[in-house]
């Protein structure tokens, strides 16, 4: 008991670091909120698309901005630095210039010309198939429709039939991924709270005149040991449970589901994983300035390289080949399975458990040389 | 003794390894694993080659339609189509080969699995194929009343309009991109990096304005009754600080430019201007927090590290829209943020044409460091202890 009082006391002076990572954790989720329910009913993606509109707003060129419209949403900043700034934030897609006199080239039958900025993604791709649509089939009736109220009919007649398209998925993709996201971040949180804490208090430990007392001590060197080792687990078990219930009220009942019981419990498998490392390294340092920065090293290193921040289908093939080396990249890698996991059963849980089963050894490779690691500095001190 | 306090003040700050691992060699990390994970992402944004399935029963216009966007020797190739039958195609989709099938029928359907960019560009096409189908009946009513039917072959007026309507689709319109080149925004989360490192540099100074205070070090008290001036003490210290700390932002300069390939824009001058700019408002940071906040040491580089990094995430670190959001909803708030001004100032070398914002970001900055500076300066002078 008088280990863990110690223990307790240590935490509770470096409670700031592991209550930010616990914060940042919860922002990550929050930020992820956003994003509107799904359904069953097929919904087309739209582009975001500022309209800079120096013609008349009526005629042919109302039915253009009209026909945007209905396809995208409509972006309105009125100063080209704002409008320039959102560009190149992504706030806006892209931006289409309507130039004077547009109206009265499609009606005498010429060629309309348009000014455009585009952010060149997908997004933007999306923007231009549907200008370049409009323009086209603009071209094809002004040569031979002169009257524009005849044009404008046409014009609707041809746009408004579409095709009828089927969603066979019956996934919650959104929630899915909601989740997987938060528990992605958990990586970064899980590794630097507990590498953190139990770095910090291993090294108070190995302070000279504080190890010396409790050599003196009657307790045997074996028994403190234990109790450390125990209040360590205690902690990461507490830690991984504060996890889980920010979690719920979070992601809310999605978690009761097959898919947030498979989440939990990889994460807990991975809770046991970082409390190895978190050991192995407590045993290897001994100067308490320098946990910081191994903190950082690790926690923002894995989580960068294995895809906690940026999803893995965004990095090169050959970072994410080089990310196998980390027990992280299996955590993620069986989080992104779950996500888009349409039956949750034993066929398709095999991946899954092949990732815990590769977790697992880890523990075992970090155990040994947790072992070999505090042997050598007992003999060798 | 200017020269021999700068020298011995350089030598201390080099050899305190921790303070050069912040400084040097976490903005190197960070800025390392900033490349891997983001270099890609821009990339995977852009619409690819998408993997569909065409049920075609026969259908001679889907098959065109869809021959001509698979072509592969075409820049503007969309998809990658095979021809197969309905079974294979249910097959194709579960086990997520294909985006989504078309069924080639009189009224075309589609069939996916998710919403999404992809499957919106399919929809978008088959939509074109019906709509094709509309402008020519269109065509063909409105030509009715001028054309006795018995005068003409019904099949090839069809087919001639067919030809004439298809020929003025594919005419090229008349679409001009004037956007910048210069759109990456990954480049964003650099100039964050840089401004962290400016800000970073603050710290030498705390170090350095601390080993000269009677009431926080004993070399501090050391140093107060040597009858050097306190003023050479000072600025020779804080001089050797701001040597340090540019000595970093070049190597971190080299390194992002040289291995990471970090876009700057093309005037090295102002860039150059601008670190000399963030780096003094880095160092003013440091001043006005060792002399400001009597604590220990650690607090008060605590402190500015915390300063430095909600300074950074207001300005897009962790998460790029974040400036864009402050800046648009909040602008103060990045108006007197130092990390902002920074990131801003690189912004707009790289973005804008015309140098108004630039300027502007510099002279923030220069009006910040001056602010702090005399308030330190004030709060430094004259203190005098008969014991300690």
């Amino acid at each position: 008991m008088i280990v863990f009082k110690s223990f307790l006391r240590v935490l509770n002076k470096n409670k700031a670091p592991v209550i930010l990572f616990t914060v940042m954790l919860v922002i990550f989720g929050v930020i992820n909120f956003t994003s509107n329910d799904s359904t069953d009913v097929f919904t087309s993606s739209r582009p975001d698309v500022l309209i800079v509109n120096k013609d008349v707003n009526e005629g042919i060129t109302k039915t253009f901005i009209d026909y945007i419209s209905k396809r995208a949403e409509i972006i309105k900043l009125s100063d080209n630095e704002s409008i320039d700034d959102a560009l190149f934030y992504r706030n806006v897609n892209y931006v289409i210039y309507i130039p004077l006199g547009f109206r009265d080239d499609i009606i005498n039958g010429n060629k309309p010309s348009l000014e455009v900025k585009s952010t060149g993604d997908y997004q933007a791709s999306l923007a231009q198939m549907m200008v370049n649509k409009f323009l086209r089939v603009v071209n094809v009736y002004s040569g031979d429709f002169n009257d524009e109220w005849q044009l404008i009919n046409y014009v609707n007649s041809t746009f408004s039939n579409e095709t009828n398209v089927e969603i066979t998925s019956k996934l919650d993709v959104d929630s899915l991924s909601r989740m997987a996201t938060y528990f992605n971040f958990m990586n970064y949180t899980m590794l630097a709270g507990l590498v953190f804490v139990i770095s910090i208090v291993m090294t108070s430990f190995k302070n000279v005149n504080i190890s010396k007392r409790t050599t003196m001590g009657s307790m045997s060197y074996r028994r403190v040991n234990m109790y450390l080792l125990l209040s360590n687990l205690v902690f990461a078990l507490v830690f991984w449970l504060v996890c889980m219930i920010l979690s719920f009220v979070l992601l809310g009942d999605i978690l009761f589901s097959l898919h947030g019981v498979m989440y939990i419990v990889n994460s807990f498998i991975f809770t046991i994983v970082s409390l190895t490392i978190a050991l192995l390294i407590g045993n290897l340092i001994s100067n308490k300035n320098a946990v910081n920065g191994i903190v950082n090293l690790i926690a923002l290193g894995s989580s960068f390289l294995c895809g906690a921040f940026v999803p893995v289908e965004f990095m090169p093939k050959s970072v994410v080949n080089l990310s196998r080396v980390f027990p992280s990249y299996y955590y993620i890698n069986s989080n992104e399975l779950i996500k888009s996991m349409e039956v949750v059963n034993f066929e398709s849980l095999l991946p899954v458990f092949k990732n815990i089963i590769f977790m697992l050894a880890f523990v075992v490779l970090f155990v040994i040389l947790i072992n070999v690691v505090s042997w050598k500095k007992r003999r060798f001190a | 003794m200017f020269i021999h306090n700068f020298k011995y003040s350089l030598k201390t700050l080099f050899k305190d390894k921790i303070l050069i691992f912040w400084t040097f060699m976490f903005p190197i990390i960070l800025g390392t694993l900033f490349s891997l994970a983001f270099s890609n992402i821009e990339d995977s944004e852009k619409l690819k080659v998408i993997d569909i399935a065409v049920v075609d029963n026969g259908n001679v216009v889907f098959k065109n339609v869809f021959d001509s966007l698979s072509d592969e020797d075409s820049d503007d190739r969309l998809f990658n189509v095979r021809y197969v039958s309905e079974e294979e195609a249910i097959k194709l989709l579960e086990s997520e080969k294909i985006t989504g099938y078309v069924l080639a029928q009189v009224k075309p359907k589609v069939v996916v699995s998710n919403n999404g960019i992809n499957e919106t560009v399919l929809k978008y096409v088959v939509d074109e194929i019906i709509e094709y189908q509309s402008i020519v009946s269109n065509f063909l009513a409105s030509s009715m009343h001028e054309i006795r039917l018995e005068d003409i072959q019904m099949s090839e007026f069809v087919l001639d309009i067919y030809s004439e309507v298809s020929k003025k689709m594919n005419e090229e319109v008349n679409i001009h991109d004037i956007s910048s080149e210069n759109l990456s925004y990954t480049m964003i989360e650099f100039y964050t990096l840089i401004a962290m490192t400016c800000l970073y540099g603050g710290i030498f100074a705390v170090v350095s304005i601390n080993n000269t205070l009677a009431n926080m070090s004993f070399k501090g008290a050391r140093v107060s009754v040597s009858p050097t001036s306190k003023k050479i003490v000072i600025l020779s210290r804080l001089l050797a600080s701001y040597v340090i700390q540019l000595l970093g932002l070049v190597i971190l300069f080299l390194f992002t430019i040289f291995v990471l390939d970090v876009d700057y824009g093309n005037d090295l001058s102002l860039v150059v201007l601008t670190s000399l700019v963030g780096s003094l408002a880095g160092l003013s940071l440091g001043v006005f927090v060792s002399s400001i906040f009597k604590s220990s040491e650690n607090t008060k580089t605590s402190i500015l590290i915390a300063f430095t990094m909600a300074g950074c995430f207001l300005s897009g670190m962790m998460g790029i829209t974040m400036k864009y959001v402050v800046d648009s909803k909040a602008p103060i708030l990045n108006k007197i943020n130092p990390a902002a001004m920074i990131t801003d100032a690189f912004y707009s070398l790289y973005y804008f044409t015309t140098r108004d914002r630039f300027w502007f970001n510099i002279i923030s900055l220069v009006i910040f460091s001056v602010i702090l500076i005399v308030v330190s300066i004030f709060s430094l002078r004259r203190q005098r202890y008969d014991s300690i």
